[in-house]
């Protein structure tokens, strides 16, 4: 049994989402950046679609019997193409999808008391800081605003300990390293490698669902895509340890994980990922994340989890925002039956329409001058019930 | 004599023996009609002092007489450089004064705040006109006493205030954190009614040292990249720290509640000081004035909307400005032509136009080690000096014109800014006043205005960090970067 890792490489089958264009970009920003040369089963140049445009990374002890220490990190670039997005997530971590965030959440952004002052103003503040003011030139790029927006928010957000407190014990980790395994349906899967930037707290976030919603997720039957394999465009590789590891070493204080951000601030599009990638991505980690917690709180069998572990996840490319909470119910995940995880996605959430950081002039008249236009705060009253969740 | 004066041609000006009377008017070219007409008024005046008096001088029939705008003449010159000024007082906006202000391009020197330059201190204090004063200002705390002297005046005054409440927390807070801090020394010795100002000071020395360790200890990292220590645990520890006591401290500090944080923002300032004969070139013996340029990275910064309170007042003189009575080159400082810039970390539209602290973290390449291998332990904290005046002037200057001032228009009013420079372990605070801009060769002579900066010696923050705890943990230093991060406006 060849242990399967997640990353990522993307074939361009037939009943894919995108045009064949946009497969062969990501496949030739994905060899570039291993620095491979085109298909390995026709020996073709990038443009290779013939054979499904994918290389197969098949290596099992008969064929090379000189590979003496694991194939390090050729899986920890985070270049996560399922060709399925969300669904094919659903499938490798055995989830149940509920659109929309839990009713506990949205009743935190809903709350006026959980609101800063003059909120408007300051998310209207903190978007024109790093969409128009940020930088020397005339309009900043992706790479420079994306991450400044993150920072200005977050600092919004923990203004807010000012009103709670316990706000206060909560710590961001940068590029920090996770890895998780687990097996599903006699397929070893394995996550690793440098994520987003995670926020840790010393409280874990109570369990969103109840008792009977975790009971009913029994009769969901997870989506499968025959004739394809779920684990199509996953890449094989040999490990010589299922590792898992939360990121940071045993003691550590703030040992849950609360959020997980992703910022895509890439300036290209084959680099930056699509909403539906960027959803499957964040799922999948939230996933490892919350699989690592469980497996250093109640071991490495598996079994079905009498306190459920919830890991949040948000993820932006500087306009839209998409919001997870995922919540781990069962590490018993090799069989498809059973009780199931849980999932809540809210989607394609903007921030603000656009951003006019030249006035916009005809004839000699200005017609639409410099700002920023079509703020839509409640995306910020989500960010922030994410935020608050779990202490208030 | 006055008759001559009166049917005086042009041409005839320059063949024209000057009275005594008159050679000042020499210098006035363009007021000197009016001035020949006030004369005949006051001529008249004397001859017949029982005369109506005389009607307002008729509006002139002549366009005034002025130097050429266009000529090669040292008039000329002076008459394009008053153009020029005059240019930059009107301008409508601060944008286009900056851009009227950068818009000559010629080789200036590039000022680099982190130095391995020997005594860089000295000479950036010159370019400058600052003063540095050793020891931190006496700063009034809320609730104590006003400390006597500076140095630790700020420690001082915030332990008097906080012990009581400190100690308590930090027992009960330890408790809590099997891995935590090692305890420093808080004596409690004031009565419980001063716990109503309290500081949690157990809390923050808990939120530093648990920074402190999930960088250093309890993250799993592979090894640092070579010679990019800084960004391996330092770097992420101080981003870390600052955000997390800002956060902590808004509720005292309503400022830090309207603050904007900046990561690796850009801090860019240009002005010209002394004058230099050119040396080669087609322009070779001119006099120009010498620029210099400062383009600044801190680690982070915090900018507010309301500019703090002035430390001593406009006009105070605390010291000397060293002299240097060499070429700015020899430090060594290396000359390029490039874009002027003027920028404190975002456009002149942000309302958060004041600055309150930066950070700085010092690169791997100025670590102590270094200094003390090369038998320059005295160098040491010249770095952090340098660093501390050279990057305050330029996020003091800037802010200075972002709100319309310039050498031509001095500061009315003194701005203030703080920083803390650190390389991880030793930290060393500056704060800096600034009171004039007016440093180019002109307006130096006319203002007698200095730059003050005060600061510290580097302290270590702890000793060491092993087996999940830190030892050694240094309560000055977080009592001190508490106070700066405390500072506000007196109404707030």
């Amino acid at each position: 049994m060849t242990p399967f890792v997640i990353s990522f490489l993307f074939g361009s089958t037939p009943e894919c989402q995108f045009s064949a264009r946009d497969a062969q970009d990501s496949i030739r920003a994905g060899m570039e950046r291993e620095g491979r040369r085109g298909c390995q089963l026709c020996a073709d140049s990038l443009r290779c679609s013939a054979h499904l445009g994918f290389q197969l990374h098949v290596h099992s002890s008969e064929h090379s019997p000189t590979l003496t220490k694991p194939e390090e990190n050729s899986h920890l670039r985070v270049f996560l193409l399922l060709f399925r997005g969300v669904r094919q997530a659903q499938w490798l971590t055995k989830t149940k999808l509920v659109q929309g965030l839990p009713a506990a959440v949205l009743s935190i952004a809903e709350n006026p008391a959980h609101q800063l002052q003059e909120q408007e103003e300051a998310v209207h503040r903190a978007i024109a800081h790093a969409r128009l003011w940020e930088t020397t030139e005339v309009a900043p790029r992706r790479e420079k605003y994306c991450p400044v927006l993150f920072e200005d928010l977050i600092h919004l957000c923990r203004s807010m300990s000012m009103k709670y407190p316990s706000l206060a014990r909560r710590m961001l980790a940068r590029n920090y390293r996770i890895a998780a395994t687990w097996e599903r349906e006699s397929t070893l899967l394995q996550i690793r490698g440098l994520n987003g930037i995670l926020m840790n707290s010393m409280t874990p976030i109570p369990p969103i669902a109840s008792k009977e919603e975790i009971l009913a997720t029994k009769d969901h039957v997870l989506e499968t895509f025959y004739p394809i394999s779920p684990t199509i465009d996953l890449q094989e590789v040999i490990v010589y340890q299922e590792l898992n590891d939360t990121g940071f070493k045993d003691g550590y204080p703030y040992s849950h994980p609360h959020t997980l951000y992703f910022l895509e601030s890439a300036n290209n599009r084959p680099n930056r990922f699509r909403p539906e990638q960027l959803r499957a991505k964040m799922l999948m980690f939230a996933f490892g994340n919350a699989l690592a917690k469980a497996r250093v709180l109640y071991g490495n069998d598996p079994q079905v989890l009498e306190q459920p572990i919830v890991v949040q996840s948000v993820g932006t490319d500087g306009q839209l925002f998409q919001f997870l909470v995922f919540q781990l119910n069962t590490t018993d995940l090799v069989s498809n039956d059973g009780i199931k995880n849980l999932v809540w996605i809210d989607s394609d959430q903007k921030l603000y329409e656009s951003a006019q950081c030249v006035p916009e002039v005809k004839k000699r008249v200005v017609t639409k001058p410099t700002g920023i236009y079509g703020l839509q705060p409640e995306t910020f009253k989500k960010f922030l019930a994410l935020y608050l969740h779990g202490t208030v | 004599m006055s008759l001559s004066r009166g049917v005086r041609r042009p041409i005839k000006l320059l063949i024209w023996a000057p009275c005594p009377s008159a050679v000042p008017q020499l210098c006035k070219m363009a007021a000197c009609r009016g001035r020949r007409l006030l004369w005949h008024g006051r001529c008249w005046f004397s001859q017949d002092p029982a005369a109506p008096p005389p009607t307002p001088a008729p509006a002139p029939l002549y366009p005034p007489i002025v130097a050429s705008h266009t000529a090669k003449s040292k008039v000329a010159k002076r008459r394009r450089l008053e153009l020029f000024y005059q240019q930059v007082h009107e301008a409508a906006t601060i944008e286009e004064k900056l851009r009227l202000y950068g818009k000559l391009q010629r080789p200036k020197y590039m000022v680099y705040p982190q130095t391995f330059a020997l005594n860089a201190d000295r000479w950036y204090q010159s370019f400058t006109k600052t003063v540095f004063v050793p020891g931190l200002p006496p700063r009034a705390p809320p609730a104590a006493a006003k400390a006597p002297e500076p140095g630790a005046g700020a420690a001082e005054a915030l332990e008097q205030g906080t012990a009581t409440a400190g100690a308590a927390a930090s027992g009960a807070a330890e408790a809590l954190q099997p891995g935590a801090a090692a305890p420093g020394a808080a004596t409690a010795t004031k009565p419980a009614a001063e716990a109503a100002a309290e500081l949690d000071l157990g809390a923050l020395r808990d939120l530093a040292c648990d920074a402190l360790l999930q960088e250093s200890f309890y993250q799993n990292k592979k090894r640092p990249f070579l010679y990019r220590d800084q960004d391996h645990t330092p770097a992420p520890f101080l981003t870390q720290l600052a955000s997390s006591f800002a956060a902590f401290l808004c509720k005292r500090n309503p400022l830090l509640a309207a603050s904007s944080l900046d990561l690796n923002p850009e801090i860019n300032y240009y002005w010209h000081h002394g004058e230099e004969v050119v040396v080669h070139g087609h322009r070779k013996g001119r006099v120009d004035p010498v620029r210099f340029q400062i383009d600044d990275k801190p680690h982070l910064q915090i900018r507010v909307p309301k500019q703090l309170p002035e430390v001593v007042p406009l006009e105070s003189d605390l010291g000397d400005v060293p002299v240097v009575n060499h070429k700015p080159s020899k430090l060594p400082l290396f000359k390029k032509q490039y874009e002027n810039k003027v920028f404190i970390g975002s456009k002149v539209a942000d309302p958060c136009c004041y600055g309150h602290t930066q950070f700085h973290l010092i690169p791997d390449k100025l670590n102590r080690q270094r200094f003390k291998v090369a038998n320059l332990e005295d160098q040491i904290e010249v770095v952090y000096r340098a660093n501390g005046i050279a990057s305050l002037f330029a996020w003091t200057a800037a802010q200075a014109m972002y709100q319309g001032f310039w050498n031509e228009a001095d500061v009315t009013r003194p701005f203030v800014s703080q920083a803390v420079v650190t390389d991880g372990k030793y930290f060393a605070f500056f704060c800096y006043q600034l009171n004039t801009l007016a440093l180019t060769a002109e307006t130096i002579q006319k203002s007698s205005r200095k730059n003050i900066c005060w600061g510290t010696d580097s302290k270590p923050l702890y000793d060491v960090v092993e087996d999940g705890s830190v030892k050694g943990f240094n309560d000055e230093v977080l009592l001190q970067l508490v106070g700066f991060l405390l500072n506000r406006p007196k109404e707030l």
